[in-house]
């Protein structure tokens, strides 16, 4: 299998802590990076294609990367990632939600904070502080039932967490969320998230 | 079950539709709110402040739309709209993504052009929302065979992307050179689910 990919992107992050995780790693070949924007984690050129995707043995294009994950996700006999149907399923399908929307708004901002000053919207800043904040709040008060047994949402919890000290440096979001952060300190010392750390961009082309 | 939606949006009418094609939507009432200015409330059930959020029959709150629909497919007994497993659950589920890709970037272009004030448009910021659209648009021409296959949530999401394009953008005019997909959409459009979720303005 093939993995278009990004070298700082949360969501190829996501694809490469699943891909450890379930032991699949070995089995997908990186293709060479797309120019990417330093400064957003996403292609530059938006017409080169979608990033992540995974192009499967067979020549199939798999995305987005939840796409991707639960397919990894169903080529593995170990502990499943994504639950089978039932309440277990759900909840972590709702904190996967939650842990990729908050990521979205982060990301949102930051693309806005890229317009020329005189450009930038207050209120669309405002608008995504304000789900990161409630995004955060909501992920620290459910973080006594994550549980020890690892899933898809712990795996975008913890990228989101990473990709907030990478982008945001700072703005630490541990004093507000201390339960977060001492989950994400034991989570983060998973060889699966060592092996992924976003490194800094090159300076852009 | 509740259903926190808007009119305008193209993920809600995923929803809807879905519901309606499952038989389920009797079991669901629906409570509009501004996709913009979402109430506390709305923000309490989730966080992210967005629409489509269901409520559950046992108080739970479920977001996004593919969750969402997810959780309905497995209500009912009829054919599934999301196949269990194989090649046609991928091929369904990258279909919904690509759907819903096409209906994020027109979003986005819809708050570029609605919600800014003063600022005025950024026409690179424009351009990429376009591309993006146009790229998905002709993948989904690539695609029209799948899409004409059994229903399944990747074929409603395309159809509902779709429908908001002619809603917002219809100057983009996606059928043009997309002959097999505006077919098909003119053929899923007559559907009754499409027909009573058309795209209306926001309260």
């Amino acid at each position: 299998m093939k993995l278009r990919y990004s070298p700082t992107s949360p969501y190829v992050r996501k694809v490469s802590v699943t891909a450890i995780e379930t032991g699949l790693d070995g089995r997908i070949e990186r293709l060479p990076t797309m120019r990417w924007d330093p400064d957003t984690d996403l292609p530059r050129d938006n017409t080169r294609g979608k990033v992540p995707a995974l192009i499967t043995d067979g020549g199939e294009v798999l995305f987005d990367s939840l796409v991707i994950c639960e397919f990894l996700d169903s080529l593995h006999n170990c502990a499943k990632l994504f639950p089978p149907a039932g309440g277990e399923r759900w909840a972590a399908l709702r904190l996967l939600a939650l842990a990729d929307g908050t990521l979205d708004a982060g990301i949102s901002r930051l693309l806005e904070l890229r317009r020329p000053q005189s450009e930038r919207s207050p209120w669309w800043i405002e608008r995504q502080i304000g789900v990161v904040k409630r995004g955060l709040d909501a992920l620290e008060d459910g973080v006594g039932e994550l549980g020890a047994r690892i899933g898809i949402g712990h795996i975008a919890q913890g990228c989101l967490l990473g990709w907030l000290d990478f982008r945001y440096p700072d703005e630490d979001w541990r004093p507000a969320h201390p339960g977060l952060a001492q989950w994400f300190e034991s989570f983060s010392a998973r060889p699966s998230m060592v092996r992924t750390v976003p490194e800094e961009a090159a300076p852009a082309a | 079950m509740i259903l926190r939606y808007s009119p305008s949006s193209p993920f809600a009418r995923k929803v809807w539709v879905a519901a309606i094609e499952t038989g389920l939507d009797g079991r669901i009432e629906g409570i509009a709110s501004h996709p913009w200015k979402a109430p506390d409330e709305l923000k309490a059930l989730n966080p992210l402040g967005k629409v489509p959020t269901l409520v559950t029959d046992d108080g739970t709150s479920l977001y996004d739309s593919p969750v969402i629909c997810e959780y309905l497919d497995g209500l009912h007994d009829g054919p599934r709209l999301l196949p269990p497993g194989g090649e046609a659950r991928w091929r369904a589920l990258v279909l919904q993504a690509l759907g819903d890709g096409i209906a994020d970037a027109a979003v986005l272009w819809r708050v570029e052009q609605t919600q800014r004030q003063t600022l005025g448009q950024n026409p690179e910021w424009v351009e990429r929302q376009r591309s993006a659209i146009r790229r998905g648009v002709d993948q989904l021409e690539a695609a029209a065979g799948d899409l004409a296959g059994p229903l399944t949530i990747g074929s409603i999401a395309a159809a509902c992307a779709l429908g908001y394009l002619d809603f917002r953008h219809a100057a983009l005019e996606w059928r043009d050179r997309r002959p097999r997909l505006a077919a098909w959409e003119a053929r899923f459009a007559a559907r009754p689910s499409m027909r009573a979720t058309l795209p209306g303005e926001p309260l």
